[in-house]
Parts: C-alpha cells; sequence; structure tokens
C-alpha cells in the first residue's frame, strides 16, 4: 500500500454522507475526523470516525454551519483536507476561499467556480455563454408588446414568471395570445402583491418535462470530463424521491446522452471547474434539453452512477483534491446495465408525509444480490428532530431497468424500519406501476400518480394474520375474561383495504 | 380470554384459545389455527393455511388507541380492548365537551399563538410546530376558550402530546 494521499481529513457533515464519505476515506487509509452537535453525539459518523469533535448545540446554524468551529476542529486535529458532503456548507463560496486561507484542502471546486455557479441567473449566464442550451427566455423584465414578440419567437405555450418570484406566485401559462394580455396583467398585479414588484419575464413552458442530470468530473490540470446521466424525475414538493440511471430516454437515444455530456462539460469548463460536480437539465419529449443549474457538490444519488460505472466518486473527488491529474478519459466510461436508488425519508406517508423522528426500535435492512445501502442509522439510535428526514438511501443494480424495479421492490419488502415512520411502504405503488414501467416520466409524474391509483387489494388471511397479531400483542400486555358479541370478517377487509397503503 | 377488536373502525372480536407457537383462536366465532413464534419483539410470523405472515407492530402515536400492524407494507390500524378493563379506562377519560390540540408529530415548539383564556375561532393557530426542517400550525378544531396550554416555546414534544385543550 503506497502512503495515502492525506494523512486525515475531517469530514464537515452528518447522517448518511459523512457516512459514506468516511467509508471510501478509510478504505483510501485516510484517517477520518467528524464533528458533531449536540444532538448527534451518538449518530454514526462520530461513532465510526477516528477522531471527533463538537461544534456547538443542535440547530445547523450554531453547529455544521459555522465554518469557524469546523476550521478550528480541522486545525486541532491536523486535517490536511475537509470534505463538505452535501447540503451545509457544501456549495458556500465563502467556505471554499476560507479552508483556501487556512492552508486546507477544500474537497471540491474553486470558490470561484462555486461562486460562478451559485445563483441560478449568474449559472444561466455562464451557461449561455459556453453555448449549453438554456430554456428560452426574455432576458429582461416585458411589456405586453415584448411579451408577445417574445411567444411569436418561442411559440406556445409560455409562462410568465414574477422576476422577484417564488412558490408559483405571479406565474401563468399562457397557451394562446390571445390570453397574453390579460394573463400578464393579472399575474403582474398578484406579483405586486406578494412582492412589491411586478416586473414579469417571459419563458417558454417545457410540458411534462423530465429532470435529467450530467454527472462531470474534472482535475486541476484542466482535464474535464462526464459520467452519463441520472434520470430524476420522480419528485415530490420538488423533492427527488427516485432516480435512476441510465436514463430510460437517452438509453433509447444514446446520442442525447454525448450531447448533454459534452453540453455539461462546456458549461463546466465555462466556470474553471474542477472535482465533482453535476450539471441540471430539462428534457422534453422532443429530446431537447435545456440548461437548468449547477450543483457544485457531490449530489445525494451519486450511488446510481457508481453502480452503473464501477467508479468510487468520493475516491475520485479525494484524489483530484490532491492534485493527481485523472487517469480516466471519456472514451475509459462505460456504462454497464441498470441501477435505481429510492430515498428513505423519515416521515408518515399516512399523514401528509410529515416528518416523523423518534427512536428506531427495530431494523432489518436488505441484503442479498445487487443491494446497497448507504445509511446512519441503527436500533436504538433516536433521529434527531433538528435535520433532514433523510434516513438512508436504498439503490440497487441490475442488467435492466425492469429487473432492477423487480430488485427494488424485493428489497424494499425485506425492508424495516421500527420505532418511527418512514416512506418505504410508498415506493412499490410507484415501482409497480406501469406508466412507470413504461418509462414515461416528467417531473408531476407523483401528482398523476397519487389521482389515478387504485389501492392494492390484501387477501382475507393477511387481515386475519393481522388482527390475531394484534391480539397476541395485547395479549402479552394484558389478561382477563369475558363477555360475547359477535360480528364478521367482512368489515374488517373492507376497513383493511381501505386503510392500506402497500 | 375474549378481546374486543376494532379494525380501522369495524369492530370484532377474538378469543385466544391456546397462544403460539401452536395458536388456536376463534375470530368472529370462527375457530382457526396457525403456528406463531416471536421471532424479535413486535414481530409476529404467523403462519396461516401454509401462508406466511411476517406481522411487524407499530405502537401509535402517544394518545392514539391500538396498534398499526405491518404485513408486507399493508397496514391495519387494530385496536384492542379488554371488555374487563373499559369500565376503568372510561372512568379516566376526561371532562366532556373540551377539544385537544395535539402535535401531529414529534417536534419542537416554535411558537405558542394564543394564551390560556383566549377566546379562539374554528381553525385558529394554537402553536406551530417543527420538525426536520417543516413548521406545522396545529389549529383549533372548534371554536372556544384556551382551557390549557401545555407547552411553551422551546418545549421539544412527542406524537399525539396535547398541546393545548379548547372548552
Amino acid at each position: 500500500m503506497s502512503a495515502p494521499l492525506f494523512s486525515k481529513v475531517l469530514v464537515a457533515n452528518r447522517g448518511e454522507i459523512a457516512v459514506r464519505v468516511m467509508r471510501t476515506l478509510r478504505e483510501m487509509g485516510i484517517a477520518t475526523v467528524a464533528v458533531y452537535s449536540d444532538a448527534d453525539r451518538n449518530s454514526l459518523h462520530v461513532r465510526m470516525a477516528d477522531e471527533a469533535e463538537r461544534i456547538g448545540p443542535p440547530p445547523s446554524a450554531d453547529s455544521y454551519l459555522r465554518m469557524d468551529r469546523i476550521l478550528d476542529a480541522a486545525r486541532k486535529h491536523g486535517a490536511a483536507a475537509i470534505h463538505p458532503g452535501y447540503g451545509f456548507l457544501s456549495e458556500n463560496a465563502e467556505f471554499a476561499a476560507a479552508c483556501e486561507d487556512a492552508g486546507v484542502v477544500f474537497i471540491g471546486p474553486s470558490s470561484q467556480s462555486i461562486r460562478a455557479m451559485g445563483s441560478k441567473t449568474a449559472a444561466r449566464q455562464v451557461a449561455i455563454a459556453a453555448g449549453t442550451p438554456v430554456v428560452p427566455g426574455t432576458e429582461g423584465p416585458v411589456d405586453a408588446a415584448q411579451a408577445r414578440a417574445f411567444g411569436r419567437q418561442a411559440g406556445y405555450p409560455i409562462l410568465l414568471k414574477a422576476v422577484a418570484g417564488g412558490g408559483g406566485k405571479g406565474m401563468r401559462r399562457v397557451d394562446r395570445e390571445a390570453d397574453l394580455e390579460s394573463a400578464l396583467r393579472d399575474a403582474s398585479s398578484e406579483a405586486l402583491r406578494a412582492f412589491r414588484n411586478g416586473d414579469m419575464y417571459a419563458e417558454k413552458l417545457i410540458e411534462r418535462p423530465r429532470h435529467i442530470e450530467i454527472q462531470v468530473l474534472g482535475d486541476r490540470h484542466g482535464h474535464l470530463i462526464h459520467l452519463g446521466e441520472r434520470e430524476c424525475s420522480i419528485q415530490r414538493r420538488h423533492q427527488k424521491v427516485i432516480e435512476e440511471c441510465p436514463s430510460p430516454l437517452v438509453d433509447l437515444h444514446t446520442e442525447m446522452r454525448h450531447a448533454m455530456g459534452e453540453a455539461a462539460v462546456r458549461a463546466a469548463a465555462a466556470a474553471g471547474y474542477y472535482n465533482a460536480g453535476t450539471v441540471e437539465f430539462l428534457a422534453d419529449a422532443q429530446r431537447n434539453f435545456y440548461f437548468l443549474e449547477m450543483n457544485t457538490r457531490l449530489q445525494v444519488e451519486h450511488p446510481v452512477t457508481e453502480l452503473v460505472t464501477g467508479l468510487d466518486l468520493v475516491r475520485l473527488q479525494v484524489e483530484i483534491a490532491a492534485g493527481r491529474p485523472l487517469r480516466l478519459k471519456q472514451e475509459d466510461v462505460r456504462w454497464r446495465g441498470w441501477a435505481m436508488e429510492c430515498r428513505i425519508y423519515a416521515e408518515d406517508p399516512y399523514n401528509n408525509f410529515l416528518p416523523y423522528p423518534g427512536k428506531i426500535t427495530r431494523l432489518t435492512r436488505p441484503l442479498g444480490p445487487g443491494v446497497r445501502i448507504d445509511g446512519a442509522i441503527y436500533p436504538g439510535w433516536t433521529v434527531p428532530v433538528d435535520y433532514d428526514p433523510l434516513l438512508a438511501k436504498l439503490a440497487v443494480w441490475a442488467g435492466h431497468r425492469d429487473d432492477a424495479a423487480d430488485r427494488m421492490i424485493r428489497a424494499l419488502r425485506e425492508y424495516d424500519v421500527g420505532g418511527i415512520r418512514t416512506n418505504i411502504g410508498f415506493f412499490r405503488q410507484i415501482l409497480e406501476d406501469a406508466e412507470f414501467r413504461a418509462a414515461r416520466l416528467h417531473t408531476g409524474f407523483i401528482e398523476e400518480f397519487f389521482e389515478r391509483r387504485t389501492p392494492p387489494q390484501t387477501s382475507p388471511d393477511m387481515a386475519v394474520a393481522a388482527a390475531l397479531a394484534a391480539a397476541l400483542h395485547a395479549r402479552s400486555r394484558f389478561r382477563a375474561p369475558e363477555t360475547t358479541r359477535a360480528d364478521s370478517t367482512s368489515n374488517w377487509l373492507r376497513a383493511g383495504r381501505s386503510g392500506l397503503l402497500r | 380470554m375474549k378481546l374486543h377488536l376494532t379494525m380501522d373502525g369495524a369492530p370484532g372480536q377474538i378469543e385466544i384459545l391456546s397462544p403460539g407457537p401452536a395458536c388456536c383462536f376463534r375470530l368472529n366465532g370462527e375457530q382457526r389455527e396457525a403456528a406463531v413464534e416471536t421471532p424479535e419483539p413486535g414481530v409476529y410470523s404467523v403462519l396461516l393455511n401454509g401462508r406466511v405472515y411476517d406481522a411487524r407492530i407499530e405502537e401509535l402515536a402517544d394518545g392514539a388507541r391500538g396498534v398499526a400492524v405491518v404485513i408486507d407494507g399493508f397496514r391495519f390500524v387494530v385496536e384492542v380492548r379488554d371488555p374487563r378493563r373499559m369500565a376503568a379506562a372510561a372512568a379516566q377519560t376526561g371532562r366532556q365537551g373540551a377539544a385537544t390540540v395535539a402535535a401531529p408529530m414529534p417536534g419542537k415548539v416554535v411558537r405558542v399563538l394564543v394564551a390560556l383564556g383566549d377566546q379562539v375561532e374554528a381553525g385558529q393557530g394554537i402553536a406551530v410546530v417543527e420538525a426536520m426542517k417543516m413548521q406545522n400550525e396545529m389549529k383549533a378544531a372548534h371554536a372556544g376558550r384556551v382551557a390549557s396550554l401545555r407547552v411553551k416555546e422551546g418545549d421539544t414534544v412527542s406524537a399525539g402530546q396535547t398541546l393545548a385543550t379548547i372548552e
């Protein structure tokens, strides 16, 4: 074994991603330093690290977002580099710069690249300059005449959006020119009320878009490649839920992979990018794709790319950060088989997916062929209320998409987390859905799915088994006799069916 | 022992004639047999008519009655009552006419929006509970007077915990 690239690396994160990063560091012979808030002393990332440092009370603003304390911890423990994971400080240009100033290697891109890609509008300018397609739109506020001109040039439908907007306020879909003027007036006055700014811009509406993103990787010597795409169209409240690699659309039209890959590499190069990053695109049914934004960090869903390419992205990140030239050339990258990932959240699918932290009393994880879990939970651990509800990522690999979906269902059926609520039971219906299997995916998929789904049927004996289990469980708690009353099982079956989610 | 059951609102009755492993029970008058093991606490492996059911018990939120039984992703909410204890339980339930406002999830109280004795409208916010970056406003189900206020800002609450009562 040769000398490690760094003797010690601090992981400035928590949860599954901190654990995932530490796993690779350990494989590389690099000592690990965990940082933790008071809510995380018992968390797995602290337990498995070689060294650890407390950085404050539970709120993120007082702990995982405290650059000063994290840099102090790095100094105190003699860490040569910091891996930021995702979230928290990972896309904070100021933190990257502070690391650079402190002589600690930031395992990620330069602070300048983060800044260049930091805001959606700045990133859009970079992409345009690099010749990467963006969603056609007016660059600034428009009046009715300018909006009309844009509509004629881009074609309907178009979308009117508030310059100061967000959350769908001051947004209008316009399907024909006749509706344009009144829509602009309404949206503008709505924006004025909501944001005290009635300025509107216009954008081409991408109908039923897919979210497809390209993983890029670059070294500090100007060598930049892409590792193909991931499809992340299955989203709920703009949160990705299921991701896969390859994208079923791109898999049918592999020329898209090269076109999108090249476009992503061009945009990244324009920002002087190195290390791992992700360029997000919207794609329409005609297979046009448009730059959305760039995430200047390791992505949550990176395991599906790893499973299909056979690469370890964290290892590559560390090598790049150490100044190593990328040995991998574009033509060396191969995509083999199919990977899918489900994000397991501590949330209650029976109560509007509200977060549901608490103590994990029971845990059985799926095993067997083609299963990978990136998680940070263990039985007896209490999921803190202070952070993101992501518990684990369940990823599977198989030769083909249908086999991967079947394998995922099998793995989900083995997964049992007791004591808290999770969304584990929710995935199966999607994975069995005919539209999902036909890969007719788009970002509004889950909303439509909720409208069309019919709850699956249970067997009479299953309801009997449930009643028996509940009775035996209750019996173990109390004992006493007698009274009578009769009824049929049919009512229960009906009731059981209405309440199930599967 | 005979027990009253309610499965997602539908009533029934079960009598355990002999518990596991060779379990004999009478469900709504019909006598049946099953092989039952408890491989882990809260997990019942039920072998019924040649089929295996791995039934996992989920405790419901504090204050909610019964348990959820999850079998292969299907979920049954089952309440089991010992009829002899019902009288005692009834005696313990609170005064009539008071409605409780409870936390739907474990979390932290970030804001209390009313004071003790306030008159509130139906749908008026009582407190805001936050967990995992999501805030939830707990509202009064009925108009009335805030008869008790059990939490203050910064308190940690568990699912089902009473935040306030409205009379």
